[in-house]
């Protein structure tokens, strides 16, 4: 009987524990934040209300808060709120001045920038022209030894640069060492951010500090739990921000981050296509897309003797069904496109009429045969993929679909550091593996998306392709600002790119944000994904 | 006992200079380094060879190795290399997530294993013992990434509940720490229980089948003291050693639990560290682990001299 005693103590003990577990529930959701209510469903658009801090649910850790030397999604969440560039671009890829009112290109390698007058870092200092030219001698590593300045970002975006000097408090000169149409867009990249050089003399680098200007400031980090940041009271624009604040909770786990959703627990998180099905069901949820201007691509190691063969490339671009992938791998949202994904507007090609985007097995068959394969001699080749799940399951459809073609894919799935080595050396036997599937980002100006995918020997040119016209029209369309002749020069590059199927272009995704319906105000888009400035939170 | 200690401690060291080599070999092995994943796409021979310099990866492993051996000798863990935060201070802000989590989770797992262990053992064959292990076989068997997530979608569409985000430590906001923690806690405690109510049951049996236990019956003793104070106890020993060898384990980081529960823990970290090739980081978190694992073996050792008289150690 007393040992009967003991159990049942001991059970009503775990009872009480997970009761006491259960209190949580009701009371942490009790709480009177105004992000709780849900909009009045048929009403008109409710007025912004002041105040609200945004729970944000984010996949992933940033490593740190330093805009000229990190680039990582995590990090640029939050980067974009605490820091701002010269210029910044519309939805529609046209550029307006942020931290400049105005600006001038008196010549073509010349451009003279008005700052704005009154705007104040967090510190509460004055921005002027001298923070401007500090920024860029600390991208260009001109500043003092051991200030490495922006990794990487000086080659590929402000390569050009040769001076940027202060013509007064409010006033800066960049010349350039030739025209760079690119100029205008590059400056709109994070990259291109000003900082406040006294943070920077305390503090060594920016990683864990704030020296912004941004609609606001840096707050608590707890690493790899959560990361704060509050409305700058003395931003330019204060007027516009209605949110208190954003918090960032780490929420690993997709499953998990759709849950805390549900209960209303945050308010904000990205999904993945598969995950956004279930979101749409739930009133207290809505969904808002944009298109990438990202896109996923399979590369061929053109060291490996049988992929040096066109016709082996062409077949695979032909066995290839992109409809079935964009179903499978994305729940159909995607695009075929090419190297310069659709969501770059005037600059994208319309890939839908191409022969080498119509799945079309027989010519891949010929092509095969032609080649020299058959039943009998079929061809092995070895595929790396891994980084994010689109690519693990795209390769996997791209492995049966080149079955039909008498080529037989070994898929390997890498550990990111891995992929990340791997990608590097892809161009040479030592990779190890005949393709790899990527996901690229194209960048803002079709500069971008081609010269530095394709130009020879160009930072992320990594497959090995190399083709004169392709550099002589990257050098033809960065030297002149005439946009119908640009657009001329990129479409004969993709045309070019496309036909050599070096690097086969699949489809670029969707990218989802799911929110309580009660998030307002704010429209994501390939330019800019992390504008919070008029976002609120609506009673 | 001193001198047991004192060779047990000094035992250490080896083990310790064997996983610090290990570990840092196993690091400079695995594909993919630091550097890579801090340049992306930017990565240029030049900008490598840059940042290889300013983090001294450049200089020949034997050197990279003593250089830091040297600092932890002197409670210096360096840096990360990613968020240039010092590692020791974060190495025992996050120990402290997990030791909570460990404690809480071993509290529950006993209140669960231990009296239902000894119910299956007393109730041998009855319908209590076959739930019992049928219990235990489910906690040896799910998984407690499957079960975390079962409850977090489970409690979410019955309960609309989601534990609170936002960690804060126990002295902090005792009971938001609890509420916090006692989820992944009781996760975590339910899974492990099913190894301790088995090894309870078995090991209760036996003791139960010998001789002194008849005699303490005889004697006219409760069956409540011949259970608890005589069958229990001398059963302890192997339970003992296994809920050390747990609790070793889960100090180690409960990596899994952790994620799922964002809990900014040492499995956390070394999972994070490992992601982004962090050698320094992942480097100081294993030392760590290795040596809390080490120093709970030694303590689980010295238990057994306390809960077994006869057992002496001098």
């Amino acid at each position: 009987m007393n040992v009967k005693k003991w159990i049942s103590v001991s059970l009503a003990g775990v009872m009480l524990l997970g009761t006491l577990a259960g209190c949580g529930g009701p009371s942490s959701n009790a709480t009177p934040a105004p992000q709780d209510s849900t909009a009045p469903v048929g009403s008109e658009a409710p007025a912004p209300v002041s105040g609200g801090t945004l729970r944000w649910g984010t996949d992933s850790e940033p490593t740190g808060f330093d805009p000229h030397t990190n680039s990582e999604e995590a990090s640029l969440r939050v980067m974009n709120q605490l820091y701002e560039t010269l210029v910044e671009r519309n939805a529609d890829m046209t550029i307006y001045g942020q931290l400049a009112e105005s600006w001038e290109i008196p010549d073509e390698t010349t451009y003279v920038f008005k700052l704005r007058e009154g705007v104040k870092f967090h510190s509460g200092r004055e921005m002027t022209a001298d923070d401007v030219v500090y920024t860029f001698d600390r991208i260009l590593g001109k500043t003092e030894a051991g200030d490495i300045g922006a990794l990487g970002s000086k080659s590929s975006y402000y390569g050009g640069v040769t001076s940027v000097e202060a013509l007064d408090t409010y006033t800066v000169q960049f010349t350039l060492d030739a025209p760079n149409a690119a100029f205008l867009g590059n400056l709109t990249s994070n990259y291109g951010a000003i900082v406040d050089k006294d943070v920077i003399a305390e503090k060594g680098d920016l990683m864990r500090a704030d020296g912004g200007t941004g609609p606001f400031t840096l707050g608590e980090w707890l690493p790899d739990n959560y990361v704060t940041v509050s409305k700058f009271a003395d931003y330019w624009e204060a007027d516009r921000v209605s949110l208190d604040g954003i918090t960032y909770y780490l929420i690993g786990d997709e499953a998990a981050r759709l849950a805390a959703l549900r209960t209303g627990d945050i308010d904000f998180a990205s999904l993945s296509a598969s995950n956004v099905s279930a979101a749409e069901k739930e009133a207290n949820l809505k969904v808002l897309s944009y298109q990438t201007n990202e896109y996923i691509a399979v590369g061929c190691n053109l060291s490996t003797a049988a992929l040096q063969d066109l016709r082996v490339r062409q077949a695979i671009s032909y066995a290839m069904d992109r409809d079935t992938i964009i179903n499978v791998v994305f729940s159909g949202q995607a695009a075929p496109c090419s190297m310069v994904p659709p969501a770059m507007g005037h600059w994208s090609l319309d890939v839908s009429d191409m022969d080498l985007y119509k799945t079309n097995v027989d010519k891949a068959k010929e092509l095969m045969e032609a080649a020299g394969y058959s039943d009998s001699n079929r061809l092995s080749l070895t595929l790396a993929a891994g980084l994010m799940d689109s690519l693990r399951q795209a390769a996997v459809v791209l492995q049966q679909q080149l079955a039909e073609i008498y080529i037989d894919l070994e898929i390997t799935n890498l550990e990111s550091g891995e992929y990340v080595d791997i990608w590097g050396k892809m161009s040479t036997p030592e990779a190890g593996f005949d393709m790899m599937i990527v996901n690229d980002g194209a960048g803002t100006d079709p500069n971008r998306s081609i010269s530095f995918f394709f130009g020879t020997g160009s930072g992320a040119n990594v497959f090995g392709f190399s083709n004169e016209r392709i550099d002589e029209l990257c050098t033809l369309g960065i030297a002149t600002t005439d946009e119908a002749l640009r657009e001329e020069y990129y479409n004969e590059a993709q045309l070019i790119c496309i036909e050599d199927c070096t690097k086969i272009c699949i489809a670029s995704p969707m990218k989802y944000f799911v929110t309580s319906t009660s998030v307002e105000g704010f429209s994501p888009s390939a330019a800019d994904s992390s504008n919070f400035r008029d976002a609120y939170l609506a009673q | 006992m001193k001198n047991y200690i004192l060779r047990r401690i000094l035992q250490v060291v080896p083990v310790l200079i064997g996983i610090s080599i290990l570990i840092f070999a196993v690091m400079k092995m695995i594909p993919g380094d630091v550097i890579s994943g801090i340049l992306g796409v930017e990565a240029t021979p030049e900008l490598r060879a840059q940042l290889a310099a300013k983090y001294g990866l450049d200089r020949p492993y034997l050197v990279q190795y003593l250089d830091w051996i040297g600092g932890v000798l002197h409670g210096d863990f360096g840096e990360s290399i990613r968020t240039s935060a010092p590692i020791l201070p974060e190495i025992l802000s996050r120990f402290k997530v997990t030791a909570e989590l460990t404690i809480l989770a071993a509290f529950i797992s006993w209140i669960i294993a231990i009296p239902l262990g000894v119910l299956a053992a007393v109730k041998r064959n009855t319908l209590a013992d076959r739930f019992v292990r049928v219990f235990a076989l489910l906690g040896v068997s799910v998984p407690n990434f499957a079960l975390s997530i079962l409850l977090i979608l489970v409690l979410s569409l019955a309960f609309s509940y989601f534990p609170p985000l936002g960690y804060v430590g126990f002295l902090e906001d005792p009971l938001r720490n609890l509420q916090i923690m006692i989820l992944p806690a009781a996760i975590l405690g339910v899974t492990i229980s099913g190894s301790v109510m088995r090894m309870t049951r078995s090991s209760v049996l036996e003791v139960l089948r010998q001789d002194f236990i008849k005699t303490v019956r005889a004697k006219g003793a409760s069956e409540r003291v011949a259970i608890f104070r005589h069958a229990l106890r001398n059963a302890l020993i192997p339970i003992i050693t296994l809920i050390g060898m747990q609790i070793g384990s889960l100090l180690g980081g409960a990596v899994i639990v952790e994620q799922i529960f964002s809990l900014p823990g040492l499995g956390q970290m070394t999972l994070t560290g490992i992601n982004q090739r962090d050698y320094p980081v992942v480097q100081g978190c294993v030392l760590f682990i290795a040596f809390i694992y080490v120093l709970v073996n030694l303590l689980t050792d010295l238990l057994y001299a306390y809960i077994d008289p006869r057992i002496s150690y001098d």
